[in-house]
């Protein structure tokens, strides 16, 4: 857009005119502000909302502050108390344990779905992509209070089972299961409109070739659709690593098997919010933050030639 | 005044940041928005004062309507900011933000401690607070103050007793146990006779208030604190004192004769609305939330003293119960501590009846707790049993405890390693060692003197 914009001014100065400098750095100008005026609604917010707030967080990160002695400027003591921490580990690997499983579950699910409705289009397809689509309509804490009351061993429709949903073998199971219920219709239709976007051109091709619906299915749209794959994995690995709503509510079913320090998240929420260790909360929502970023980057970089997102 | 205002705005932002850096809560910084000015000691109110306070009484708004119907000089203005810690969140972050907390609020005596050390209560002994020292009992003003310093005023406590379903009882042929040995007995007998269908009790690992309602029993004392002397604290979590009452309940859940779900969960109170639980440790306030929670079992329940260590002491414990202190952001502090002295004061008979009658609290007041209409009242929860006959010896033989000025912590590691020691079949004694050492590296990163 701006280089076509651009070309009528440039050329008098081409051309040799004398005027032709001043012309043009007014123009250059006027463009800057026209693009400037264009971004300031994202930048006002940018920086009042992201970077200023992040600034701030940083800043308080490195001071320690104490109950009797109020706060001292630390350098970076509370981040080597962090990395130090037992419970931030605890946190961390429990984290990456349940992404590495929750992600090809959950994508896996959402990726079959999305093939099925793609493929038919019946009233039933219709009706199952908007069913799927619902638990995500849900908000996150109303679902997880509702998956709650369903795990519940008096009162829950499993309770015949007779297992124990919460306890702490299985409770990261429960967790996934309410997470996947919530976000894989989410992932199906970020994958379904994805899959729209395809030239049918090609299946018809590939079926003139000779092949099946299950091997166009897998052979033809699963790779071409490997950007948005790529999209939905990535936000699903951001997603799991910032694992915070459903533990905290779920938390007082069995407070000994979801603890105060089950997920980095809510263990930076329980300092800062049950202890006033606000200090040390930002230390470690900045390490947390930092190792959501160098995953997400490792996972770009080793998913390049798939992803738009270079 | 514009460094007053300038400073406030500052540290309000602060806060809000603090916040969104750590996952905040839409809640949490609404909690930060609006508020008073800074609290000017000289100036004189004109007209109407309007007194912000925050609490989460069932049946509140009666309360201050009555209160609100009976002045003309002062005007409560009620918010419920949610109860326990989700209020405390947004009263700790109000309080740090300098402004948007209320002028008297809500504090469980547990919390006391851990506001005074910050210097954000308004010693109300200077507004005429030990005036009504008198109304109280000796332990529960020693809760809520330290020499002629007061914080707050004692509202309601949690005696502990023993419910228990007469229903269950009379079918499996068991006696009302006095002694926590013959507790264990009837247990045994419960499980083989119910064919394990029913538990004596559930210990809810959840709530530490509950643990040391049972520690204070026992004669423990987790915390040696005085306010004023803020910067030391003696800890002692771990005594032989609460390890025997651990041992006691490790053994009785160990052998299936207790039940480990969470207190004031669905399950918990199904629990008590079926057959499930025999008994309840329960405390003075706790009959009226069972009532509200888990009604199934209404007029079944009888109450009795807490089983005693020793056949015919008269040991008891206290868990939970409140009070009400101003906030240094109170804009009139003396009007503020008359509210809170008020609201649930000894001569506030109205009040009290709402109290009583609707909420189930159990005052503090003596005069109130020892009127006929309360130790004679009967309550058809219990078909028909004046409960507070119970209640009212165990209140007026409570000891004192010192709470931690990191209450929040204290309950936290109670919780936390118990909870654990229960999922892994661990022991319970190690892990109140486990708070204890936990509890001591705190204090000291805190900057506190650990004796």
């Amino acid at each position: 857009m701006t280089e076509v914009q651009t070309s009528p001014a440039a050329a008098p100065a081409a051309a040799g005119l004398s005027p032709g400098t001043g012309t043009r750095r007014s123009a250059r100008v006027k463009e800057a502000a026209t693009g400037w005026l264009f971004a300031l609604p994202f930048t006002v917010l940018l920086i009042a909302f992201l970077l200023l707030p992040m600034a701030y967080a940083f800043k308080i990160s490195l001071y320690r502050s104490t109950l009797i002695e109020g706060e001292v400027f630390a350098w970076f003591d509370n981040y080597r108390q962090a990395i130090d921490d037992p419970l931030v580990r605890e946190g961390v690997v429990r984290v990456l344990i349940f992404g590495l499983l929750q992600t090809p579950v959950m994508i896996g699910i959402a990726l079959v779905a999305a093939l099925l409705i793609d493929a038919a289009t019946s009233r039933f397809s219709r009706f199952f992509r908007l069913a799927a689509f619902v638990p995500y309509a849900v908000p996150v804490v109303i679902g997880t209070l509702m998956w709650g009351f369903l795990y519940s061993d008096s009162i829950g429709p499993f309770a015949w089972t007779g297992i124990d949903f919460t306890s702490s073998g299985t409770v990261l199971a429960s967790l996934g299961n309410i997470v996947t219920w919530q976000w894989a219709g989410y992932n199906m239709i970020v994958l379904y409109a994805a899959l729209q976007g395809l030239p049918r051109e090609t299946y018809e091709s590939a079926r003139i070739d000779g092949a099946t619906e299950v091997q166009i299915a897998l052979r033809i749209k699963t790779p071409m659709i490997s950007s948005a794959l790529v999209l939905a994995t990535l936000f699903t690995i951001m997603g799991t690593l910032q694992f915070f709503t459903e533990p905290l509510i779920l938390q007082p079913l069995n407070p000994g098997a979801i603890t105060q320090h089950y997920t980095p998240n809510v263990y930076a929420y329980n300092q800062a919010f049950s202890f006033q260790q606000y200090n040390y909360s930002a230390a470690i929502s900045f390490l947390l933050g930092a190792v959501v970023f160098i995953g997400s980057y490792i996972f770009l970089f080793a998913t390049r030639k798939r992803s738009a997102l270079r | 005044m514009n460094i007053g205002n300038f400073s406030a705005r500052k540290v309000s932002r602060r806060s809000v940041v603090a916040a969104i850096a750590a996952t905040a809560t839409a809640v949490t910084l609404a909690a930060c928005g609006g508020g008073d000015d800074k609290p000017d000691a000289a100036a004189k109110p004109t007209g109407t004062v309007t007194v912000k306070v925050w609490a989460w009484y069932p049946e509140f708004k009666a309360v201050v309507d009555q209160f609100n119907a009976t002045h003309t000089d002062v005007k409560i203005e009620w918010t419920n900011a949610g109860t326990g810690q989700d209020q405390y969140t947004k009263l700790q972050t109000a309080l740090k933000a300098g402004k948007g907390a209320p002028d008297v609020v809500m504090l469980e005596l547990q919390e006391i401690p851990t506001f005074a050390l910050t210097k954000h209560l308004v010693d109300l002994g200077k507004y005429g607070a030990n005036d009504v020292k008198g109304d109280y009992a000796g332990w529960a003003w020693s809760q809520v103050s330290s020499g002629d310093q007061v914080y707050a005023i004692p509202v309601d406590a949690g005696p502990m007793a023993m419910m228990y379903r007469e229903d269950i009882f009379k079918k499996y042929d068991l006696t009302v146990p006095t002694t926590w040995d013959e507790y264990k007995v009837q247990a045994e007998k419960l499980k083989a006779a119910s064919g394990g269908k029913s538990f004596m009790t559930d210990f809810g690992a959840n709530d530490g208030g509950f643990m040391t309602g049972l520690f204070w029993q026992a004669g423990a004392k987790p915390y040696t604190y005085d306010i004023a002397n803020p910067g030391s604290i003696g800890v002692n979590v771990n005594s032989a004192e609460a390890k025997k009452v651990f041992e006691y309940w490790e053994g009785m859940v160990g052998a299936g004769l207790a039940d480990t779900t969470a207190f004031h969960t669905t399950d918990f109170y199904n629990g008590l609305g079926s057959e499930k639980y025999a008994t309840y440790l329960a405390a003075g306030w706790g009959p009226g939330y069972i009532q509200a929670n888990a009604g199934g079992a209404a007029g079944k329940w009888k109450v009795a003293p807490l089983p005693q260590w020793t056949a015919g002491a008269n040991a008891q414990g206290d868990w939970g119960g409140s009070s009400f202190a101003v906030t240094d952001q109170a804009r009139y502090p003396d009007i503020a501590a008359k509210v809170a002295m008020e609201i649930f004061g000894a001569k506030n008979s109205e009040a009290w009846k709402i109290g009583i009658d609707k909420a189930f609290l159990f005052p503090t007041v003596t005069p109130v707790l020892e009127s006929d209409a309360f130790t004679g009242k009967t309550y058809d929860f219990f078909g028909g049993q004046k409960v507070n006959e119970v209640f009212v010896p165990a209140y007026n033989a409570i000891g004192d405890l010192d709470w931690s000025p990191f209450n929040s912590y204290n309950f936290n590691q109670l919780t936390t390693n118990l909870g654990q020691a229960i999922e892994k079949k661990t022991s319970w004694t190690a892990a109140l060692d486990t708070a204890q050492e936990n509890i001591k590296t705190y204090a000291t990163q805190q900057g506190f003197k650990v004796q």
